[in-house]
């Protein structure tokens, strides 16, 4: 079973911490995407997985064996780099032949199964060609076939498509995504795009600094966000966050900043009761849940209307990007594309609060603290 | 006919706009043929005044003695002759020379390539303690002269008697930090990643640099295999030192020699300096390619 095991792990260069105590388990047959920013140490987590880099604390797991000491080769993962890695002397077959060559393999086997390794990545008409002759999809194709002749029980990929455009991008991630329903193979995928991890994970890990900040499904993650941190990556364009304090008013509860007053739906009123919450919170209203409203005829659930003043109009051809302010506060609405709105406009923000999160002064999300 | 007086139009505009640019570049072109022209003079000049010692000693190499004092001296001789190398060869261990020096500097070559592409690689990617301060005193022993360490090091290769003696002709010269150094650049313009998928591909160390290092680096082996073998071949000082026998003479040693305490037979030494050239100059031609690349590696890597 290629279960994949993550005990407390960290990772310290001297002083400075690149992972801290990083619990998590990747489940057989899984595709694990893990989720951050340059420098929150997802590579280094990766890279500690296939054993190129030390465990300085903690327990990695494969297939139930611990793996801290054993050798990359023999840790039975195989790896997917960012820049391909490809050896430039060698064909593309000798290139995926190379780990069987390594690895004892007899050599009729080794023919049979990179023939059938390119095979399956349309590699054919390139075997005898060197990788300074491929397009950086081709080398992409090749790197994975070098991985995939291997039949390895993990599959380790850092960033794999970053170096592609983002039309091979999308037909790569396809094509990905249709490899791993066929081979099954446990796979821990790193990448800083959230597209690519919410459509592509079965669950992501979102990391920061080092620290995992969440694990769940990509929808149930950028539904439930933990904190604002999480909630701010998550999302394009990003959640609207706004600080300010609660305020009681009889029955109701107000949330209130110098910009906006805005009276809390009875879902966040609990959260922010059973929180206690005490001090500043942020209030987050995703794009998505923000309709531009010019002729005050917009009316959504549970909605609160405020007026604003169209600052930026981004079209991107799907959708268009409203930017208003109301007072010093910015929103980003997602609308339709042909809404006809031009800056300095005066518009009605109409704010959907069904979906809204509310977040104590710790930047945690209320509804996962209570 | 519309469509003619547009076209006639339209190439008559073409022909105009041809016309003041080639007026506008004409002055241009004539500056940078002024420019090309005195470059190549200077060029010309100084590769003549490189190449007259080396043309001179050929020429002498072809005269007879007598010839050698004709004045105004004769740039290229009247009756060349090849007696000059025939007596070299005939009256001196000239090839017994040549295979001394042959064995030195390829020996040297071989190993230097080896070791310091060895050394290089542990310098440039691999992580162990006190790594920069070892590199730094292998940097250290370049500011050390020659001469300061030849009296020290005769003593040593003395007392392991090897005096006289291929290995104390080969063994000295190894310790060349030069070639670390050249080694640990190249290699260090590498992916780290390379070597870390040959890792997961099962590659141990040794087969990382044998199986993807080597051959990555093949142009730097060879710039300084060439280097090496130009340095051991025209090397003088050390093995004049360390061989007292004329059996154990390199060509450099050798040729010196041809000088006796109270004459000087030019015609010999000339034909002795221009054999001890030709294999070098053989060496050039041949790997010139990657000699070139090499001297201008440090200039253009990125």
């Amino acid at each position: 079973m290629a279960r994949v095991e993550f005990v407390d792990v960290s990772k310290r260069y001297g002083e400075a911490g690149a992972v801290n105590g990083a619990s998590l388990t990747v489940e057989d047959h899984e595709f694990l995407v893990l989720l951050g920013p340059s420098g929150c140490g997802k590579s280094t987590l990766l890279k500690m997985v296939a054993g190129l880099e030390d465990v300085t604390e903690g327990e990695i797991y494969i297939e139930d064996r611990l793996v801290n000491y054993v050798r990359p080769a023999e840790r039975n993962v195989a790896m997917v780099f960012q820049n391909y890695a490809l050896y430039p002397h060698m064909t593309v077959y000798d290139n995926i032949a190379f780990p069987l060559k390594m690895t004892g393999v007899p050599k009729q086997q080794i023919r049979e199964r990179t023939l059938r390794a390119a095979g399956a990545l349309g590699l054919e008409p390139f075997l005898e060609r060197r990788p300074e002759h491929l397009s950086g999809g081709q080398r992409q194709r090749v790197a994975l076939g070098r991985a995939i002749v291997r039949e390895p029980a993990v599959f380790l990929m850092d960033e794999p498509l970053s170096n592609l455009d983002a039309q091979l991008r999308v037909q790569t991630r396809e094509e990905l995504l249709k490899l791993h329903a066929r081979l099954q193979t446990t796979t821990i995928y790193v990448t800083h795009d959230q597209i690519e991890a919410m459509t592509m994970g079965h669950r992501i890990v979102v990391m920061r600094s080092g620290v995992i900040q969440q694990v769940g499904k990509p929808q149930d993650v950028y539904d439930n966000p933990v904190n604002t941190f999480v909630a701010a990556f998550l999302g394009s364009p990003r959640i609207n966050l706004h600080t300010g304090r609660l305020r009681a008013e009889g029955d109701a509860l107000l949330f209130a900043n110098e910009d906006v007053t805005i009276p809390l739906p009875d879902r966040l009123v609990r959260q922010a009761r059973a929180a206690v919450v005490d001090g500043e919170t942020a209030l987050g209203v995703r794009p998505e849940d923000i309709a531009v409203d010019l002729n005050g005829r917009v009316s959504v659930g549970e909605s609160v209307r405020l007026s604003a003043t169209v600052a930026l109009v981004e079209p991107v051809g799907s959708d268009l990007y409203v930017n208003a302010t109301t007072g010093g506060a910015t929103w980003m609405a997602r609308t339709d594309p042909r809404l006809p709105v031009i800056p300095g406009q005066q518009v009605g923000l109409v704010l959907n609060l069904a979906n809204a999160k509310l977040f104590g002064a710790d930047g945690r999300n209320l509804a996962v603290a209570s | 006919m519309a469509i003619e007086t547009e076209f006639n139009e339209l190439v008559g505009e073409q022909t105009a706009t041809r016309a003041a640019r080639q007026a506008v570049a004409r002055p241009m072109l004539r500056a940078s043929s002024i420019y090309l022209l005195v470059t190549y003079a200077v060029l010309v000049v100084a590769g003549f005044v490189a190449m007259v010692p080396f043309l001179y000693v050929i020429s002498t190499s072809l005269k007879e003695t007598i010839a050698l004092f004709h004045y105004p001296p004769e740039w290229i001789p009247h009756e060349p002759t090849l007696v000059n190398y025939k007596d070299l060869i005939r009256e001196h261990p000239w090839l017994r020379w040549t295979l001394n020096s042959f064995i030195v500097a390829a020996s040297v070559t071989v190993i230097k390539v080896v070791i310091d592409s060895m050394a290089g690689y542990a310098f440039a990617k691999m992580r162990f303690p006190g790594k920069d301060a070892l590199f730094l005193l292998v940097l250290l022993t370049l500011m050390v002269p020659f001469a300061a360490t030849l009296l020290p090091l005769y003593i040593i290769v003395r007392e392991l008697h090897l005096t006289n003696n291929y290995l104390g002709l080969i063994l000295p010269p190894l310790a060349s930090p030069i070639g670390i150094f050249m080694m640990r650049s190249f290699i260090e313009s590498l992916p780290n990643d390379l070597e870390n998928a040959a890792r997961l591909d099962g590659c141990s160390e040794l087969q990382v640099y044998r199986r993807v290092i080597l051959p990555l680096i093949r142009p730097g082996l060879v710039v300084l295999g060439v280097f090496t073998f130009m340095n051991q071949w025209t090397s003088y000082l050390w093995p004049l030192v360390i061989g007292t026998k004329a059996e154990m003479f390199t060509l450099t040693v050798g040729v010196q020699s041809l000088r006796s305490l109270f004459t000087v037979n030019w015609g010999i030494l000339s034909a002795g300096a221009v054999m001890s050239m030709l294999p070098l100059v053989i060496v050039f031609i041949f790997l010139q390619r990657y000699f070139i690349a090499g001297s201008i590696a440090g200039a253009l890597k990125e």
